[in-house]
């Protein structure tokens, strides 16, 4: 709590330092400008009959983040404070149980020329090879310290070199980064009148000591990865290839070496699509095998997503309700043996989309046109063998062995008239407990969702969910209802529950419910809510986090500045 | 506690960053363009984050993309959407504004540089900029926000 308030006056005193630097505007004398943002999120757990006692140390804990950014002319700086006081949120990582300075940099900025030092986030391409980011509900802040150069002689060329460690909690990672990227755009050298061609080039090179017992093993300290790609964008055809090798390196699983076990690994992204006015179709096609790449080595499958040093989303769809997000797909880059049964190798499969719109007037569209969106994902692991005495894997280019994951879904949205607009949602989803979440069993599943908004006023509306969810497998049905009225477009309330009534064990037929409130104003959000949280997996962009079950309050404000 | 919270919402009001960072995002194509020939160029413009994923988004932006020819007669009003869809969405993009047969202008904003150094943790996040200057912001999308937020494109554009 005293480093909240500490937080807040430091907040306070920035918000100071920017009035003075208001007032010398009107003196027409430039001390550059200083903005920023403040993120605070606390939560208050309580013990719960239906969920059990709360076991944790620590019933409140919040997790703030204050970011300030100075500019003068050509020159940029700025701080990131974070204090998780008294403690992280439930299940963030042990890691970030402190309060400090987390990033800092400087940067002198032209137009050509960009030069930063200190605590940078980076891309290159899809971020296949490389990405650095921040991500605060997933608990992720993987940017990188050290230094870095952008160079762009011209329009259709642009070049990043770097050197750095990658953030860990408040410190950086034992292995070191060097990275360099270009990108090329081609469409002026091949004279495209309507049309634009780009490749790209990508190295990253990881160096880190190897433990004395696994010197001389068969691989080096330095692991070296390669990325090639080419964009193509048409009038109405676009496409896009990546091609990345990564050399050999030591297979780790669950944070330990397995020994005389070395693999390269491999990557490779088609994208295809199509679309014109009122039509859009998209196909992608991925491979990944031992395609996991860390900082350190041995944070090899940790639970935090801490060390990644790239980033291989699983490429489904994104749902946005709260039952089609219980079995969420996990890319499965990695190569773990951890016993005959369960060998895999990396990941195979591809989605596609379809996006139609029913025109206004026709049959089908009536009024206001009908919008239709189709996704169909298949997944499947890698076909190989591992050979457990000579420590070594046989992996098919084009192999599709266990089936992981599929679904398809389709979301029609319909606005009736004026005051009345809904969307309808149906997924089929199968999942592979066993290969993906190391559970048992398999799910076969059907979800159900319909949205219904009504516009009471030119400022209110209510809107209305119900869901359900019909499986033969794992914890059964689930049925679900969201409740939501927006009083002002600045102040809303909402009360949703989901209600697994179809669980075999009584006593596990448990309510989430959860009611809230939030309040904006220009920049500036708060929320509060309080409620039970289902335990299981929380997925934001194919990226997923375990949360535990809890009952709590939380509080939460946002704001810019 | 509570109180200081109210306050520091009211004092940063007052102190609510005025210019848009000229950071660079990418065109549909591909090819790089900096947001300062956005904000160079004259008159209102509506700077619309949001993603392929992000439901409440998708419904400001079908809402607007309704009434958005009178709002060009009327204003002469720009709305930029600008998509920060990672690598997992960002293929949908193309195929959803066009299934949608939305009129915006379109940028990405892959890896959120735009939208982090607009200190942006929530979508969707409407910015309306006169004269390259910021003149108001909102988070979050009711229906019927948009009407609020045309009154004060008019307001400006006058």
């Amino acid at each position: 709590m005293k480093k909240l308030l500490y937080l807040s006056f430091a907040l306070a005193c920035s918000v100071g330092f920017a009035q003075t630097q208001d007032d010398s505007e009107d003196k027409k004398k430039d001390w550059g400008t200083l903005t920023g943002g403040f993120e605070s999120i606390v939560q208050w757990y309580n013990d719960d009959t239906g969920l059990g006692k709360f076991a944790e140390d620590e019933h409140v804990r919040s997790n703030n983040y204050l970011k300030l950014d100075y500019n003068y002319g050509n020159w940029f700086a700025g701080i990131q404070v974070e204090s998780y006081a008294p403690m992280p949120l439930l299940n963030y990582s042990p890691k970030l149980d402190d309060s400090g300075i987390a990033q800092y940099y400087a940067m002198y900025k032209t137009n050509k020329l960009e030069v930063t030092a200190g605590y940078f986030y980076e891309q290159f391409g899809s971020g296949l090879i490389l990405r650095g980011w921040e991500n605060r509900p997933l608990g992720i802040n993987n940017s990188f310290r050290g230094g870095r150069v952008k160079y762009q002689p011209s329009n259709s060329l642009s070049f990043t070199g770097m050197y750095a460690r990658q953030r860990d909690g408040f410190e950086v990672s034992e292995g070191e980064i060097f990275a360099f990227n270009s990108e090329i755009d081609l469409t002026n050298l091949f004279k495209l009148q309507s049309s634009s061609l780009s490749a790209g080039f990508s190295y990253v090179g990881r160096k880190e000591d190897i433990p004395e017992e696994f010197q001389n093993t068969g691989f080096d300290e330095m692991t070296n990865a390669f990325s090639a790609r080419l964009d193509y964008s048409g009038n109405s055809f676009y496409s896009g290839i990546e091609y990345i090798t990564k050399s050999d390196d030591a297979i780790v699983n669950s944070q330990r070496f397995i020994e005389n076990f070395v693999e390269p690994g491999s990557a490779l992204l088609v994208n295809l699509g199509y679309s014109q006015k009122g039509l859009g179709i998209d196909a992608t096609f991925r491979r990944l095998e031992n395609m996991n790449f860390f900082s350190e080595r041995e944070a090899s499958g940790n639970v935090f997503n801490e060390n990644i040093m790239n980033y291989l989303p699983g490429l489904t769809k994104q749902h946005d309700y709260l039952l089609t997000n219980i079995y969420v797909y996990q890319s499965q880059p990695a190569i773990s043996v951890p016993d005959p049964s369960l060998l895999k190798f990396g990941e195979i499969g591809g989605q596609v989309d379809i996006f139609y719109n029913f025109k206004k007037g026709t049959a089908l569209g009536g009024k206001y046109g009908t919008k239709v969106a189709l996704n169909a994902s298949y997944w499947a692991g890698l076909k190989g063998d591992f050979n457990f005495t000579d420590r070594n894997a046989e992996i098919e280019y084009f192999g599709f062995g266990q089936k992981y994951f599929s679904e398809y879904s389709l979301e029609v949205r319909k606005k009736w008239n004026r005051k009345w607009q809904s969307i309808f949602y149906y997924v089929n989803q199968y999942y592979n407990q066993r290969f993906i979440t190391d559970q048992r069993g398999e799910v076969n599943s059907n979800i159900a969702v319909v949205e219904s908004t009504y516009r009471i006023s030119s400022r209110q509306s209510a809107r209305m969910e119900l869901q359900h969810l019909w499986t033969p497998d794992d914890n059964k049905n689930w049925a679900g209802a969201t409740l939501e009225f927006n009083l002002t477009p600045r102040l809303s309330f909402y009360v949703n529950d989901i209600y697994n009534y179809g669980n075999d064990d009584k006593d596990e037929q448990i309510h989430y419910y959860n009611v809230g409130g939030s309040f904006a104003r220009g920049a500036t959000r708060f929320a509060v809510n309080y409620g039970r949280q289902r335990g299981g997996l929380v997925c934001v962009g194919g990226v997923c986090r375990f949360v535990p079950q809890s009952t709590g309050v939380t509080f939460n404000i946002t704001t810019a500045f | 506690m509570s109180i200081v919270v109210v306050f520091l919402m009211y004092t940063l009001q007052a102190n609510a960053q005025k210019e848009i960072p000229n950071v660079s995002v990418k065109k549909l194509d591909g090819s790089s363009l900096n947001m300062d020939e956005i904000t160079k160029t004259k008159g209102v413009k509506v700077i619309s984050f949001w993603a392929t994923w992000c439901v409440p988004c998708i419904n400001e932006l079908d809402a607007i993309s309704e009434v958005y020819d009178d709002w060009i007669d009327e204003t002469n009003v720009e709305l930029i959407a600008i998509a920060t869809d990672d690598a997992r969405t960002k293929k949908r993009v193309k195929p959803l504004i066009n299934g949608k047969g939305w009129e915006y202008k379109i940028l990405l904003d892959e890896n959120q540089e735009l939208q982090r150094s607009l200190n942006i943790t929530v979508i969707p996040h409407v910015i309306v900029i006169k004269d390259g200057k910021i003149v108001w912001r909102h988070t979050g999308y009711q229906m019927g926000a948009e009407e609020e937020l045309y009154e004060v494109v008019k307001k400006n554009a006058k």
